[in-house]
Order: structure tokens, then C-alpha cells, then sequence
């Protein structure tokens, strides 16, 4: 999953950006400015978007606005130190999908996150399922079959991705876009390794496949 | 009004007191005065009548046939009293031969010269008597012939006053029912007229009861506006109501601003903290980490010294705060700001000029002026360019005072944001102002120890070309 972070105090930015990326497997931009931030939101695919609002350039409503004005669909967390009744009313009224006060508690905001995503793919449900093969976002595990699977970092967010998009057949540029931060394109031919990768500790001990490959197209996960 | 309580002191019962008091004293007062009037009036009449008496007693002596002058004492006719349960009593003595006769009730045993004083009150068996002496009276009875001669005689009378009391009383309580019954419509007529006087108090304070910290406004009905005696209560506290309401209203504020201002530093801090604690880590990402909270930790202290510093100018310049303060110079406290911020200066390589006309005395807390100065002089080199230069200036202004300037040559001020630069936690640009450090307080204490000295302070700013501020201080002896 790849996460915008719109932040201006750098320490905080970094801070969060850091723990997305421990805790949640996530990649993570981060934009200093409202200006930025609606750049890289335009200009990439994200998962979710968390977004402060008192932001130099450009405030976070305006760049809220302006995102769901193009039709983006991507679910948008607002991290805000204001909290008055009001000002969430028009967060939520301009097209937020959920808020969050400072200062608040990473953990908290790691578990926001992570249900933003879920819901912003369809999955309300913490415990994935296709067919046989169970994951589970809150504590990153993966069972097949009742078999507990041991996936590296990388394995695991590969995997995450396909789950929520099962049947679909997605493209290495999509998980690359989706797996890393801007700089993704050096990452090009690493995938193949990560799938193959998946592709022996899944199956091993199973009748079925679960990851195919589409010559040219990308992969597919299904039963 | 309601319920006055035990050591409180009531207006209301106090004029009650009062009125019952006058009116009682006045009903008294015509008491008495109607008894001594009377009475009086009754004396008189009734001294009239006993004259009148002793003098057809006095026509009762005759002279005797004899032609010598004797005389006797025809009682045959003698008047009946004025009282006929109280008789009268009279005697009549003759200048020659003295004791011509008595009434025949003459008390027992009662003796009388004919000398003594004209009037007087006698108690008798339970019943008081007035008298009168004549003397000296002619007798009335005529002789003729040369050789007469008419003689004299004293003549005392005395008639009960029985009447006179009764007719006394009578009056005393004629006078007393009436004045009861005047007390009582008047008292409460007085009473209702009090409770109707102090009913715009009541009013009064009904109103400013509906005051509070939602509705600062004192609704006042044009009736109690009217009211002469009310004005300086009612002026007053509208002037103290608009005084509280603005201070109170500054004190939300600035504790709100304060709070949200909070916020950011203490998120950085916990953030950090808490995405150290996210895994086990290496020591040395420990220390790391340590040393970033360390970081947001002194800025965190940092903001609230500001927040400190200011709230400490504004209790000053409210007056709450009193200090003993000393004639001191503005160009060394400039000289000494100068100095203090001469690293940052050099460290972005800009320079500072200080133009100096002599010592500039003025009254003041040199610490005050000098962070002044520095809040000043810092935004002057970090809006400058690299190599820039901010002139500081110090001299007297025209008309008398002190007059400093600080200018810079940098980026200048956006026209949008010069008229909210000195406000609290004002930030024209986040991006810029987080880059440079500020808090966005700098200028709101500088402002604020201004004006607290009774100075004022200007800004002068093109956008690209700089920024001239300038300070204007009242002359010592202002102060």
C-alpha cells in the first residue's frame, strides 16, 4: 500500500512516515506543503492520503476540495489540531473520510489508517480470505489452509495488495506503484522475486495455485 | 431583596424604621401640642368664669344700714356652682376688719390668708381646685352722704377643675385616635411608596444577574435609565462590564490560542517518542531518538517562555504588575541587543549598523527594551538575504521621546498580512515562519512591552524590497 502524507512540521512528517512504514508495511510520500501534496496526490496512485490542514501554500481543505473536485476516490484522513465540532462537520462535509486530533496516538493512527484502506477497497473486514489463504492486516500474519506462513516485509506487502484485489488481474506497474514511494521505477525487476517468492511458500503443500501469471498483463490472485 | 440574611443591612427596614419613627414623633407631637393648647385655652375660659363668679360674690356685700362703712354679707343670693357635684368655694375678707365670710361648704379646717398669689391650683379630697384672689376690689353696694367711705375687700374664689381635666382628655384623645388612624394609613402608604422607590434596585439587579460570561450586554428598561439616583450605578457598571468583558474575552482567547499553539510541539514530541517504542530497536536508534525528543523538548520550552514572556508584558501593561523602575539608556540597551544576536547575524552573514546620537535616557526595565530590540533585530536578519544588512537607529523624535528604527532590505511583508503582524500566534507563511523558527509571539510581546511603556509601535514594509519598523517612546518625565 502506498500512503500520501501531507505534513508541514518536518519532525512530525518523519516521525509518521516512519511509523507507516514499520507498522504497516506501507510506502510512504511525504509533501511539505498543501501545493506539493496536490502534485503528488494528482500525479500518483495512493491507497490513502493523510493530510494536515494547517499547511503553508495551500490549506488542507482547499487541497481536500480540490482532490475530490478531479473525482479521486482515495480515502482521506485529516490530522488537525483543531477539534471543534464545526470545523469536523466541514472536514467531513468537504470529503473526508475520517479525522484524527493532535496530538494523537500513533497506534491510533496506524489502526485509522489501515481501516481507511480496507474500507476504501471493499473490505471492512481486518481478517482477509481468498479461498484457503487467510491475512491478517492488524498483525500482519498469513495462514493457508490453517498453516501459518512466514512472509519477509516485502513478501507480506505484495501479498496484502493482491488480497485486496482479488480475481483482478493487476499489473507489475501497479504494485509498483502501490509498494513503493516515488522513486519506485529502480525497483522494476525485484518484484518478479518477491512473486516467485510467494509463489513457493503459498504453495508448498497445496494442490492449487494461488498467484498466476498473465503473460504481459500482470498476475492474478485467485483459487 | 430576597431574603436578606442575618447581618445584612436593609435599606428597606431602615427607611421603614425611619418613617414609622417621624411619624410616631409627629403624632406625638401634636399630641402634646393639642393637650397644652387645650388646655390653655380651657384655663382661660374657665379663669373667666371663676372671675365672674367672685365678682357677683363681691356684689353680695352690702353696706349695713348703720351708714359707718360696715358692710356684711348677703348670701341669700349666692351663685350656684359652676359644678354641681364639686361645689365652688369663696371667701371675702375686708381690708378693715379682715374675714367677712365663707362659703359654707369651706373646707374643715382649711386656712387661707387673704395674701398670696393670684391663681393657683389647690388639691382637695381627690379633686383639684383653681383659685382666685381679687383684692383690693370696691365694694359694689353705693352710699350716699360725705362722710362714706367705700371700703375694700380681697375676695377668693375657687371652682373645681373636674371640667377643665375632662374637656383635656377628651381633646388628648380626640387627637391621639386621629393620629392612630392617620399612622395607619400613612404608614403604609409610606411603606408601599419605599417598596416602589427601591423597585428599580430590584430591577437592577434582576438585569445584571442575566450578565454572564454569554451575555456581557446590561439590558437596562428606559424607566431605571431615567432614574437620576441610579446614573453612577448604572454608568459604572457598564463601563466595568465592557472593561471585564474585553479582558475576559482576551484572556479566552489567549488561552485558546495558547492550547492550539500547544498542540503541534506536543504531537512532534509524542510522535517521536512513541515511534521509538513502535519495535525494538539498536542503541544507537535509541539515542537518536532521545536526542530528537530533546529537541522537541526545548523547542516545546522555548514556546511556552515565549508564552510566559508575553502573558507577563500584557499582566504589566494591565497594571498589575508594579516594579520600582530605573533611568536607564536606550542606545546601550540597543548596543547590547546588537550584540546578543551578533552569532545569528554572522552566522547568515548579514551586518548590522547601529546609527547612535548620544545617550537616550528613559524609564524602563533595560531587560524589556533589549528583548525589544532582539525580537526586532532577529526578524531583520532572518528575513534578509545573505549578505544583507539592517540598520538600527536611536534618536529623539520631533516633539520630544525616543524614537528607534530597525530596517531591513529582505523579502519585505505581503500587504495581505501587515495588518495581523502583531497578533498572537500570527503566522504569515507557516512554511516560511516554521523554517525561521517562529512562533508567531515575537512581535505580539514586542507590541505589547511597547505599549506597555506607553510607546507605540509601526510597520513599513514593501514586499521584496524590506521592512522598517519603528518605535516611538515617550519622552522620562511622561511617566
Amino acid at each position: 500500500m502506498r500512503v500520501l502524507l501531507v505534513e508541514d512540521e518536518p519532525r512530525l512528517a518523519e516521525n509518521v512516515a516512519r511509523s507507516l512504514r514499520e507498522g504497516a508495511g506501507y510506502a510512504v510520500d511525504v509533501a511539505h506543503d498543501g501545493q506539493e501534496g496536490l502534485f503528488m496526490a494528482e500525479s500518483n496512485e495512493y491507497d490513502a492520503v493523510l493530510l494536515d490542514l494547517m499547511l503553508p501554500q495551500m490549506d488542507g481543505m482547499q487541497l481536500l476540495r480540490r482532490i475530490r473536485q478531479a473525482g479521486q476516490r482515495t480515502p482521506v484522513l485529516i490530522v488537525t489540531v483543531r477539534d471543534e465540532k464545526e470545523s469536523v462537520v466541514a472536514l467531513l462535509n468537504a470529503g473526508a473520510d475520517d479525522y484524527l486530533t493532535k496530538p494523537f496516538d500513533l497506534g491510533e493512527l496506524l489502526a485509522r489508517t489501515k481501516a481507511l484502506i480496507r474500507r476504501g477497497k471493499g473490505d471492512p473486514s481486518p481478517v482477509l480470505a481468498v479461498g484457503d489463504l487467510e491475512l491478517n492486516t492488524v498483525d500482519r500474519s498469513v495462514r493457508r489452509g490453517g498453516r501459518s506462513i512466514k512472509l519477509t516485509a516485502m513478501e507480506y506487502r505484495v501479498l496484502e495488495y493482491l488480497v485486496h484485489r482479488p480475481r483482478a488481474v493487476v499489473s507489475k506497474t501497479e504494485l509498483l506503484e502501490h509498494l513503493y514511494d516515488y522513486n519506485w521505477e529502480k525497483f522494476s525487476n525485484v518484484i518478479e522475486v518477491y512473486i516467485s517468492g510467494l509463489r513457493r511458500k503459498l504453495d508448498d503443500g497445496s494442490a492449487r495455485q494461488l498467484i498466476h501469471t498473465l503473460r504481459g498483463q500482470g498476475y492474478i490472485l485467485q483459487d | 431583596m430576597a431574603g436578606p440574611g442575618a447581618g445584612h443591612k436593609s435599606i428597606k427596614g431602615w427607611l421603614i424604621m425611619i418613617v414609622v419613627l417621624s411619624q410616631t414623633l409627629l403624632a406625638a407631637g401634636l399630641l402634646v401640642a393639642g393637650i397644652l393648647y387645650t388646655h390653655r385655652q380651657a384655663l382661660s375660659t374657665l379663669d373667666g368664669r371663676i372671675q365672674a363668679r367672685a365678682m357677683s360674690v363681691a356684689a353680695l356685700v352690702r353696706y349695713t344700714e348703720a351708714g359707718d362703712g360696715t358692710v356684711y354679707f348677703d348670701d341669700s343670693l349666692a351663685p350656684p356652682s359652676l359644678d354641681p357635684y364639686h361645689p365652688d368655694w369663696f371667701a371675702i375678707w375686708t381690708d378693715k376688719s379682715g374675714l367677712l365670710t365663707r362659703s359654707k361648704n369651706w373646707p374643715a379646717g382649711f386656712e387661707m390668708a387673704p395674701t398670696g398669689p393670684d391663681r393657683w391650683y389647690l388639691k382637695l379630697a381627690n379633686v383639684r381646685y383653681r383659685g382666685l384672689r381679687l383684692a383690693r376690689v370696691s365694694v359694689l353696694d353705693r352710699e350716699e352722704g360725705d362722710t362714706f367711705h367705700p371700703q375694700t375687700m380681697t375676695i377668693v374664689y375657687a371652682s373645681p377643675t373636674v371640667q377643665l381635666d375632662q374637656q383635656v382628655q377628651q381633646s388628648a384623645l380626640y387627637i391621639a385616635l386621629s393620629s392612630l388612624l392617620l399612622l395607619t394609613v400613612t404608614v403604609p402608604l409610606a411603606l408601599w411608596g419605599i417598596r416602589r422607590g427601591l423597585l428599580p434596585l430590584q430591577e437592577l439587579a434582576q438585569k445584571a444577574a442575566l450578565v454572564s460570561t454569554d451575555n456581557w450586554e446590561l439590558r437596562l428598561p428606559e424607566e431605571i435609565q431615567r432614574i437620576k439616583e441610579l446614573l453612577p450605578l448604572t454608568e459604572s457598571m457598564g463601563t466595568m462590564l465592557s472593561r471585564l468583558h474585553h479582558a475576559f474575552d482576551q484572556q479566552g482567547e489567549f488561552l485558546g490560542n495558547t492550547a492550539h499553539e500547544l498542540k503541534t510541539p506536543v504531537a512532534v514530541l509524542k510522535s517521536t517518542l512513541q515511534s521509538l517504542m513502535q519495535r525494538p530497536r539498536v542503541l544507537e536508534e535509541y539515542r537518536t531518538g532521545i536526542e530528537d525528543s530533546l529537541e522537541d523538548l526545548e523547542r516545546l520550552e522555548q514556546l511556552l517562555q515565549r508564552i510566559l514572556r508575553l502573558a507577563r508584558a500584557e499582566q504589566w501593561a494591565q497594571g498589575a504588575l508594579r516594579r520600582d523602575l530605573q533611568v536607564i539608556d536606550i542606545t546601550s540597551t540597543c548596543e547590547d541587543a546588537i550584540e546578543r544576536i551578533r552569532a545569528l547575524a554572522e552566522n547568515r552573514n548579514t551586518t548590522v549598523h547601529l546609527s547612535k546620537n548620544g545617550p537616550v535616557p528613559f524609564r524602563a526595565d533595560p531587560e524589556d527594551l533589549q528583548l525589544v530590540w532582539i525580537n526586532l533585530l532577529e526578524n531583520a536578519v532572518r528575513y534578509s538575504p545573505p549578505g544583507g544588512s539592517v540598520e538600527v537607529a536611536v534618536g529623539w523624535r520631533n516633539g520630544g521621546g525616543a524614537q528607534v528604527t530597525v530596517e531591513d532590505h529582505g523579502i519585505g511583508i505581503a500587504p495581505a498580512h501587515l495588518p495581523h503582524i502583531f497578533e498572537r500566534f500570527y503566522r504569515g507563511d507557516a512554511s516560511r515562519n516554521r523554517a525561521t523558527g517562529g512562533f508567531g509571539l515575537g512581535l505580539a510581546i514586542v507590541k505589547t512591552l511597547v505599549e506597555a511603556y506607553g510607546g507605540t509601535i509601526t510597520v513599513d514594509s514593501n514586499a521584496g524590497k524590506g521592512t522598517r519598523m519603528t518605535v516611538t517612546l515617550p519622552a522620562v518625565s511622561d511617566r
